[in-house]
C-alpha cells in the first residue's frame, strides 16, 4: 500500500512532496501501483502542465505502465494532478468545516485524498489506498510538528521549497510508523 | 585554581537566578534569526554581513560589560587565563545562561632558544559552545554555507567590545560552527595588547 504526501503552502505551490511504501497491510494484489516508485523528488513542478498533458488519463490503470521509469514518472504526475482536483474540493470542506483533519476528502478510483489544513492555510495531501484513518490522523499531526520547526528557521518561509534532508528524514520515519 | 573555578560557576549560577528580566528563549532566537536574514537581504555578501555582526556585538559589549561588573562585583582579572575563565564560567552563564568550556593556549614560558618558538606570543584561549540559543532552529541554506557566514559572529563582537573596555584589545573570531556541518562550535579569542589610559580625544 503506497502512500503519497504533498505539502502545499498557503498559495498552493508545493513545497515538499513524498512517495512512501508502506510495510504494514498486505496490499490489494491487482494494484499496479505496487511497482516501485522514485522515494522523494521536489522536482519543480513547472514540469508538471507539459507532463499532464502527455500523460494518459488512464495511466493509473493499465499496468503496462508500471516498471518503466518514464511510466513511473507518468504515474507520478497523474497523481499530482488527482491531489491538485481535491484541492477545490478541499476549500469547500474548508469554508464549511473548522476542522484541521479532512479524512476521506475526494476518491479517485482506489485512491482516497485525506488532507490536513493547518491555521496558516498550510495543506499537507496525503493520496492514499485504503482505510486507516488513526494512523494518517498521527501522521498528519506530526508532519505538522516537524513542519512547524522547520518554518522556525529564519532563512525559511511560508513559500520556500522544503529541501532540509533532517525534515525528509523525520518525515519518512513517521511515514514509517504510522502508516 | 579550581577552587576558583567552582567559585566562577557559583557566581555565575547566582547572577543567573537572581536576574529578575528573563526572556523567552524562542522569541529571543527568532529575533536573531530575523535580524541575520534581514542583514543577508540588505548587504548580499555573507562577509559583510559577519562584518555587520562583528560591529553589533561590539556596541554590545561596550555595553554590556558595565552591566556585568556592575551586578556581580568583580574584580580585575590578575591573568588572560583567568579572563577566559570569568567570560566563560560567569559571563556566558549570567547573559545567555551557558557555559562553554574553556581551552587555554598561552605561550610557553621564554627560553634562550627563540627560534624553535612556533607558537604566537599571544595568549590565547578557546571557547566552546556545546549549546547556542541563539540558533534554535536555524539551519543554513546552501549559499550561506558556501559564502562563509558565521551566525552567531554577534558573540565575538561582544566579547571584543567588553574586554576593549577593560583595557585589553583582543581577537576574537569563529573557528568551527555546528551550523556549518563541523563538530563544535569554537570561539577564539587571542589578546593583541593591553591598552594603555589614553587621554580621550580633544582634551588639552
Amino acid at each position: 500500500m503506497s502512500h503519497h504526501l504533498f505539502l502545499l503552502s498557503p498559495s498552493d505551490t508545493p513545497l515538499y512532496s513524498l512517495s512512501h511504501q508502506s510495510t504494514k497491510q498486505g496490499a490489494s494484489a491487482s494494484s499496479p501501483l505496487g511497482a516501485n516508485l522514485p522515494t522523494w523528488s521536489t522536482s519543480p513542478f513547472s514540469g508538471r502542465m507539459s507532463a499532464l498533458a502527455g500523460a494518459p488519463n488512464t495511466a493509473m490503470q493499465s499496468a503496462g505502465l508500471g516498471g518503466g521509469a518514464a511510466g513511473g514518472q507518468d504515474r507520478l504526475n497523474a497523481l499530482r494532478m488527482v491531489a491538485n482536483a481535491s484541492l477545490d474540493v478541499l476549500e469547500n470542506v474548508v469554508f464549511r468545516d473548522n476542522g484541521m483533519y479532512l479524512k476521506g476528502l475526494d476518491k479517485f478510483n482506489e485512491w482516497t485524498v485525506s488532507a490536513f489544513v493547518t491555521a496558516g492555510n498550510m495543506k499537507f495531501i496525503l493520496l492514499h489506498e485504503g482505510k486507516n484513518d488513526d494512523g494518517i490522523r498521527g501522521f498528519f499531526f506530526e508532519v505538522w510538528e516537524l513542519y512547524v520547526k522547520t518554518m522556525a528557521n529564519p532563512f525559511h518561509s511560508a513559500h520556500t521549497p522544503i529541501r532540509s534532508p533532517v525534515f525528509d528524514h523525520r518525515v519518512r520515519a513517521s511515514a514509517k510508523r504510522y502508516l | 585554581m579550581a577552587s576558583n573555578v567552582k567559585q566562577y560557576k557559583a557566581i555565575g549560577e547566582e547572577l543567573w537566578k537572581g536576574r529578575s528580566e528573563k526572556i523567552n528563549a524562542e522569541l529571543f532566537a527568532l529575533t536573531y534569526g530575523a535580524l541575520v536574514v534581514q542583514l543577508i537581504q540588505d548587504y548580499e555578501d555573507y562577509d559583510e554581513v559577519n562584518k555587520q555582526l562583528e560591529k553589533m556585538g561590539y556596541n554590545i559589549g561596550t555595553r554590556l560589560i558595565e552591566d556585568f561588573l556592575a551586578r556581580s562585583g568583580m574584580g580585575r582579572c590578575s591573568d588572560f587565563r583567568e579572563v577566559g575563565e570569568v567570560i566563560a564560567k560567569v559571563g556566558f552563564k549570567t547573559f545567555l545562561n551557558i557555559t562553554p568550556s574553556v581551552v587555554h593556549a598561552l605561550p610557553p614560558s621564554p627560553t634562550p632558544n627563540r627560534q624553535s618558538n612556533p607558537t604566537p606570543s599571544q595568549p590565547s584561549f578557546t571557547l566552546t559552545l556545546d549549546e547556542n540559543p541563539l540558533t534554535e532552529f536555524v539551519e543554513l541554506p546552501e549559499d550561506a554555507l558556501e559564502g562563509g557566514l558565521w551566525f552567531s559572529n554577534v558573540l565575538c563582537g561582544v566579547i571584543r567590545g567588553a574586554l576593549e573596555m577593560v583595557q585589553m584589545q583582543v581577537q576574537a573570531e569563529f573557528v568551527s560552527d555546528v551550523l556549518r556541518g563541523d563538530e563544535s562550535s569554537e570561539i577564539r579569542v587571542k589578546l593583541v595588547k593591553y591598552l594603555e589610559e589614553e587621554v580621550p580625544v580633544g582634551d588639552d
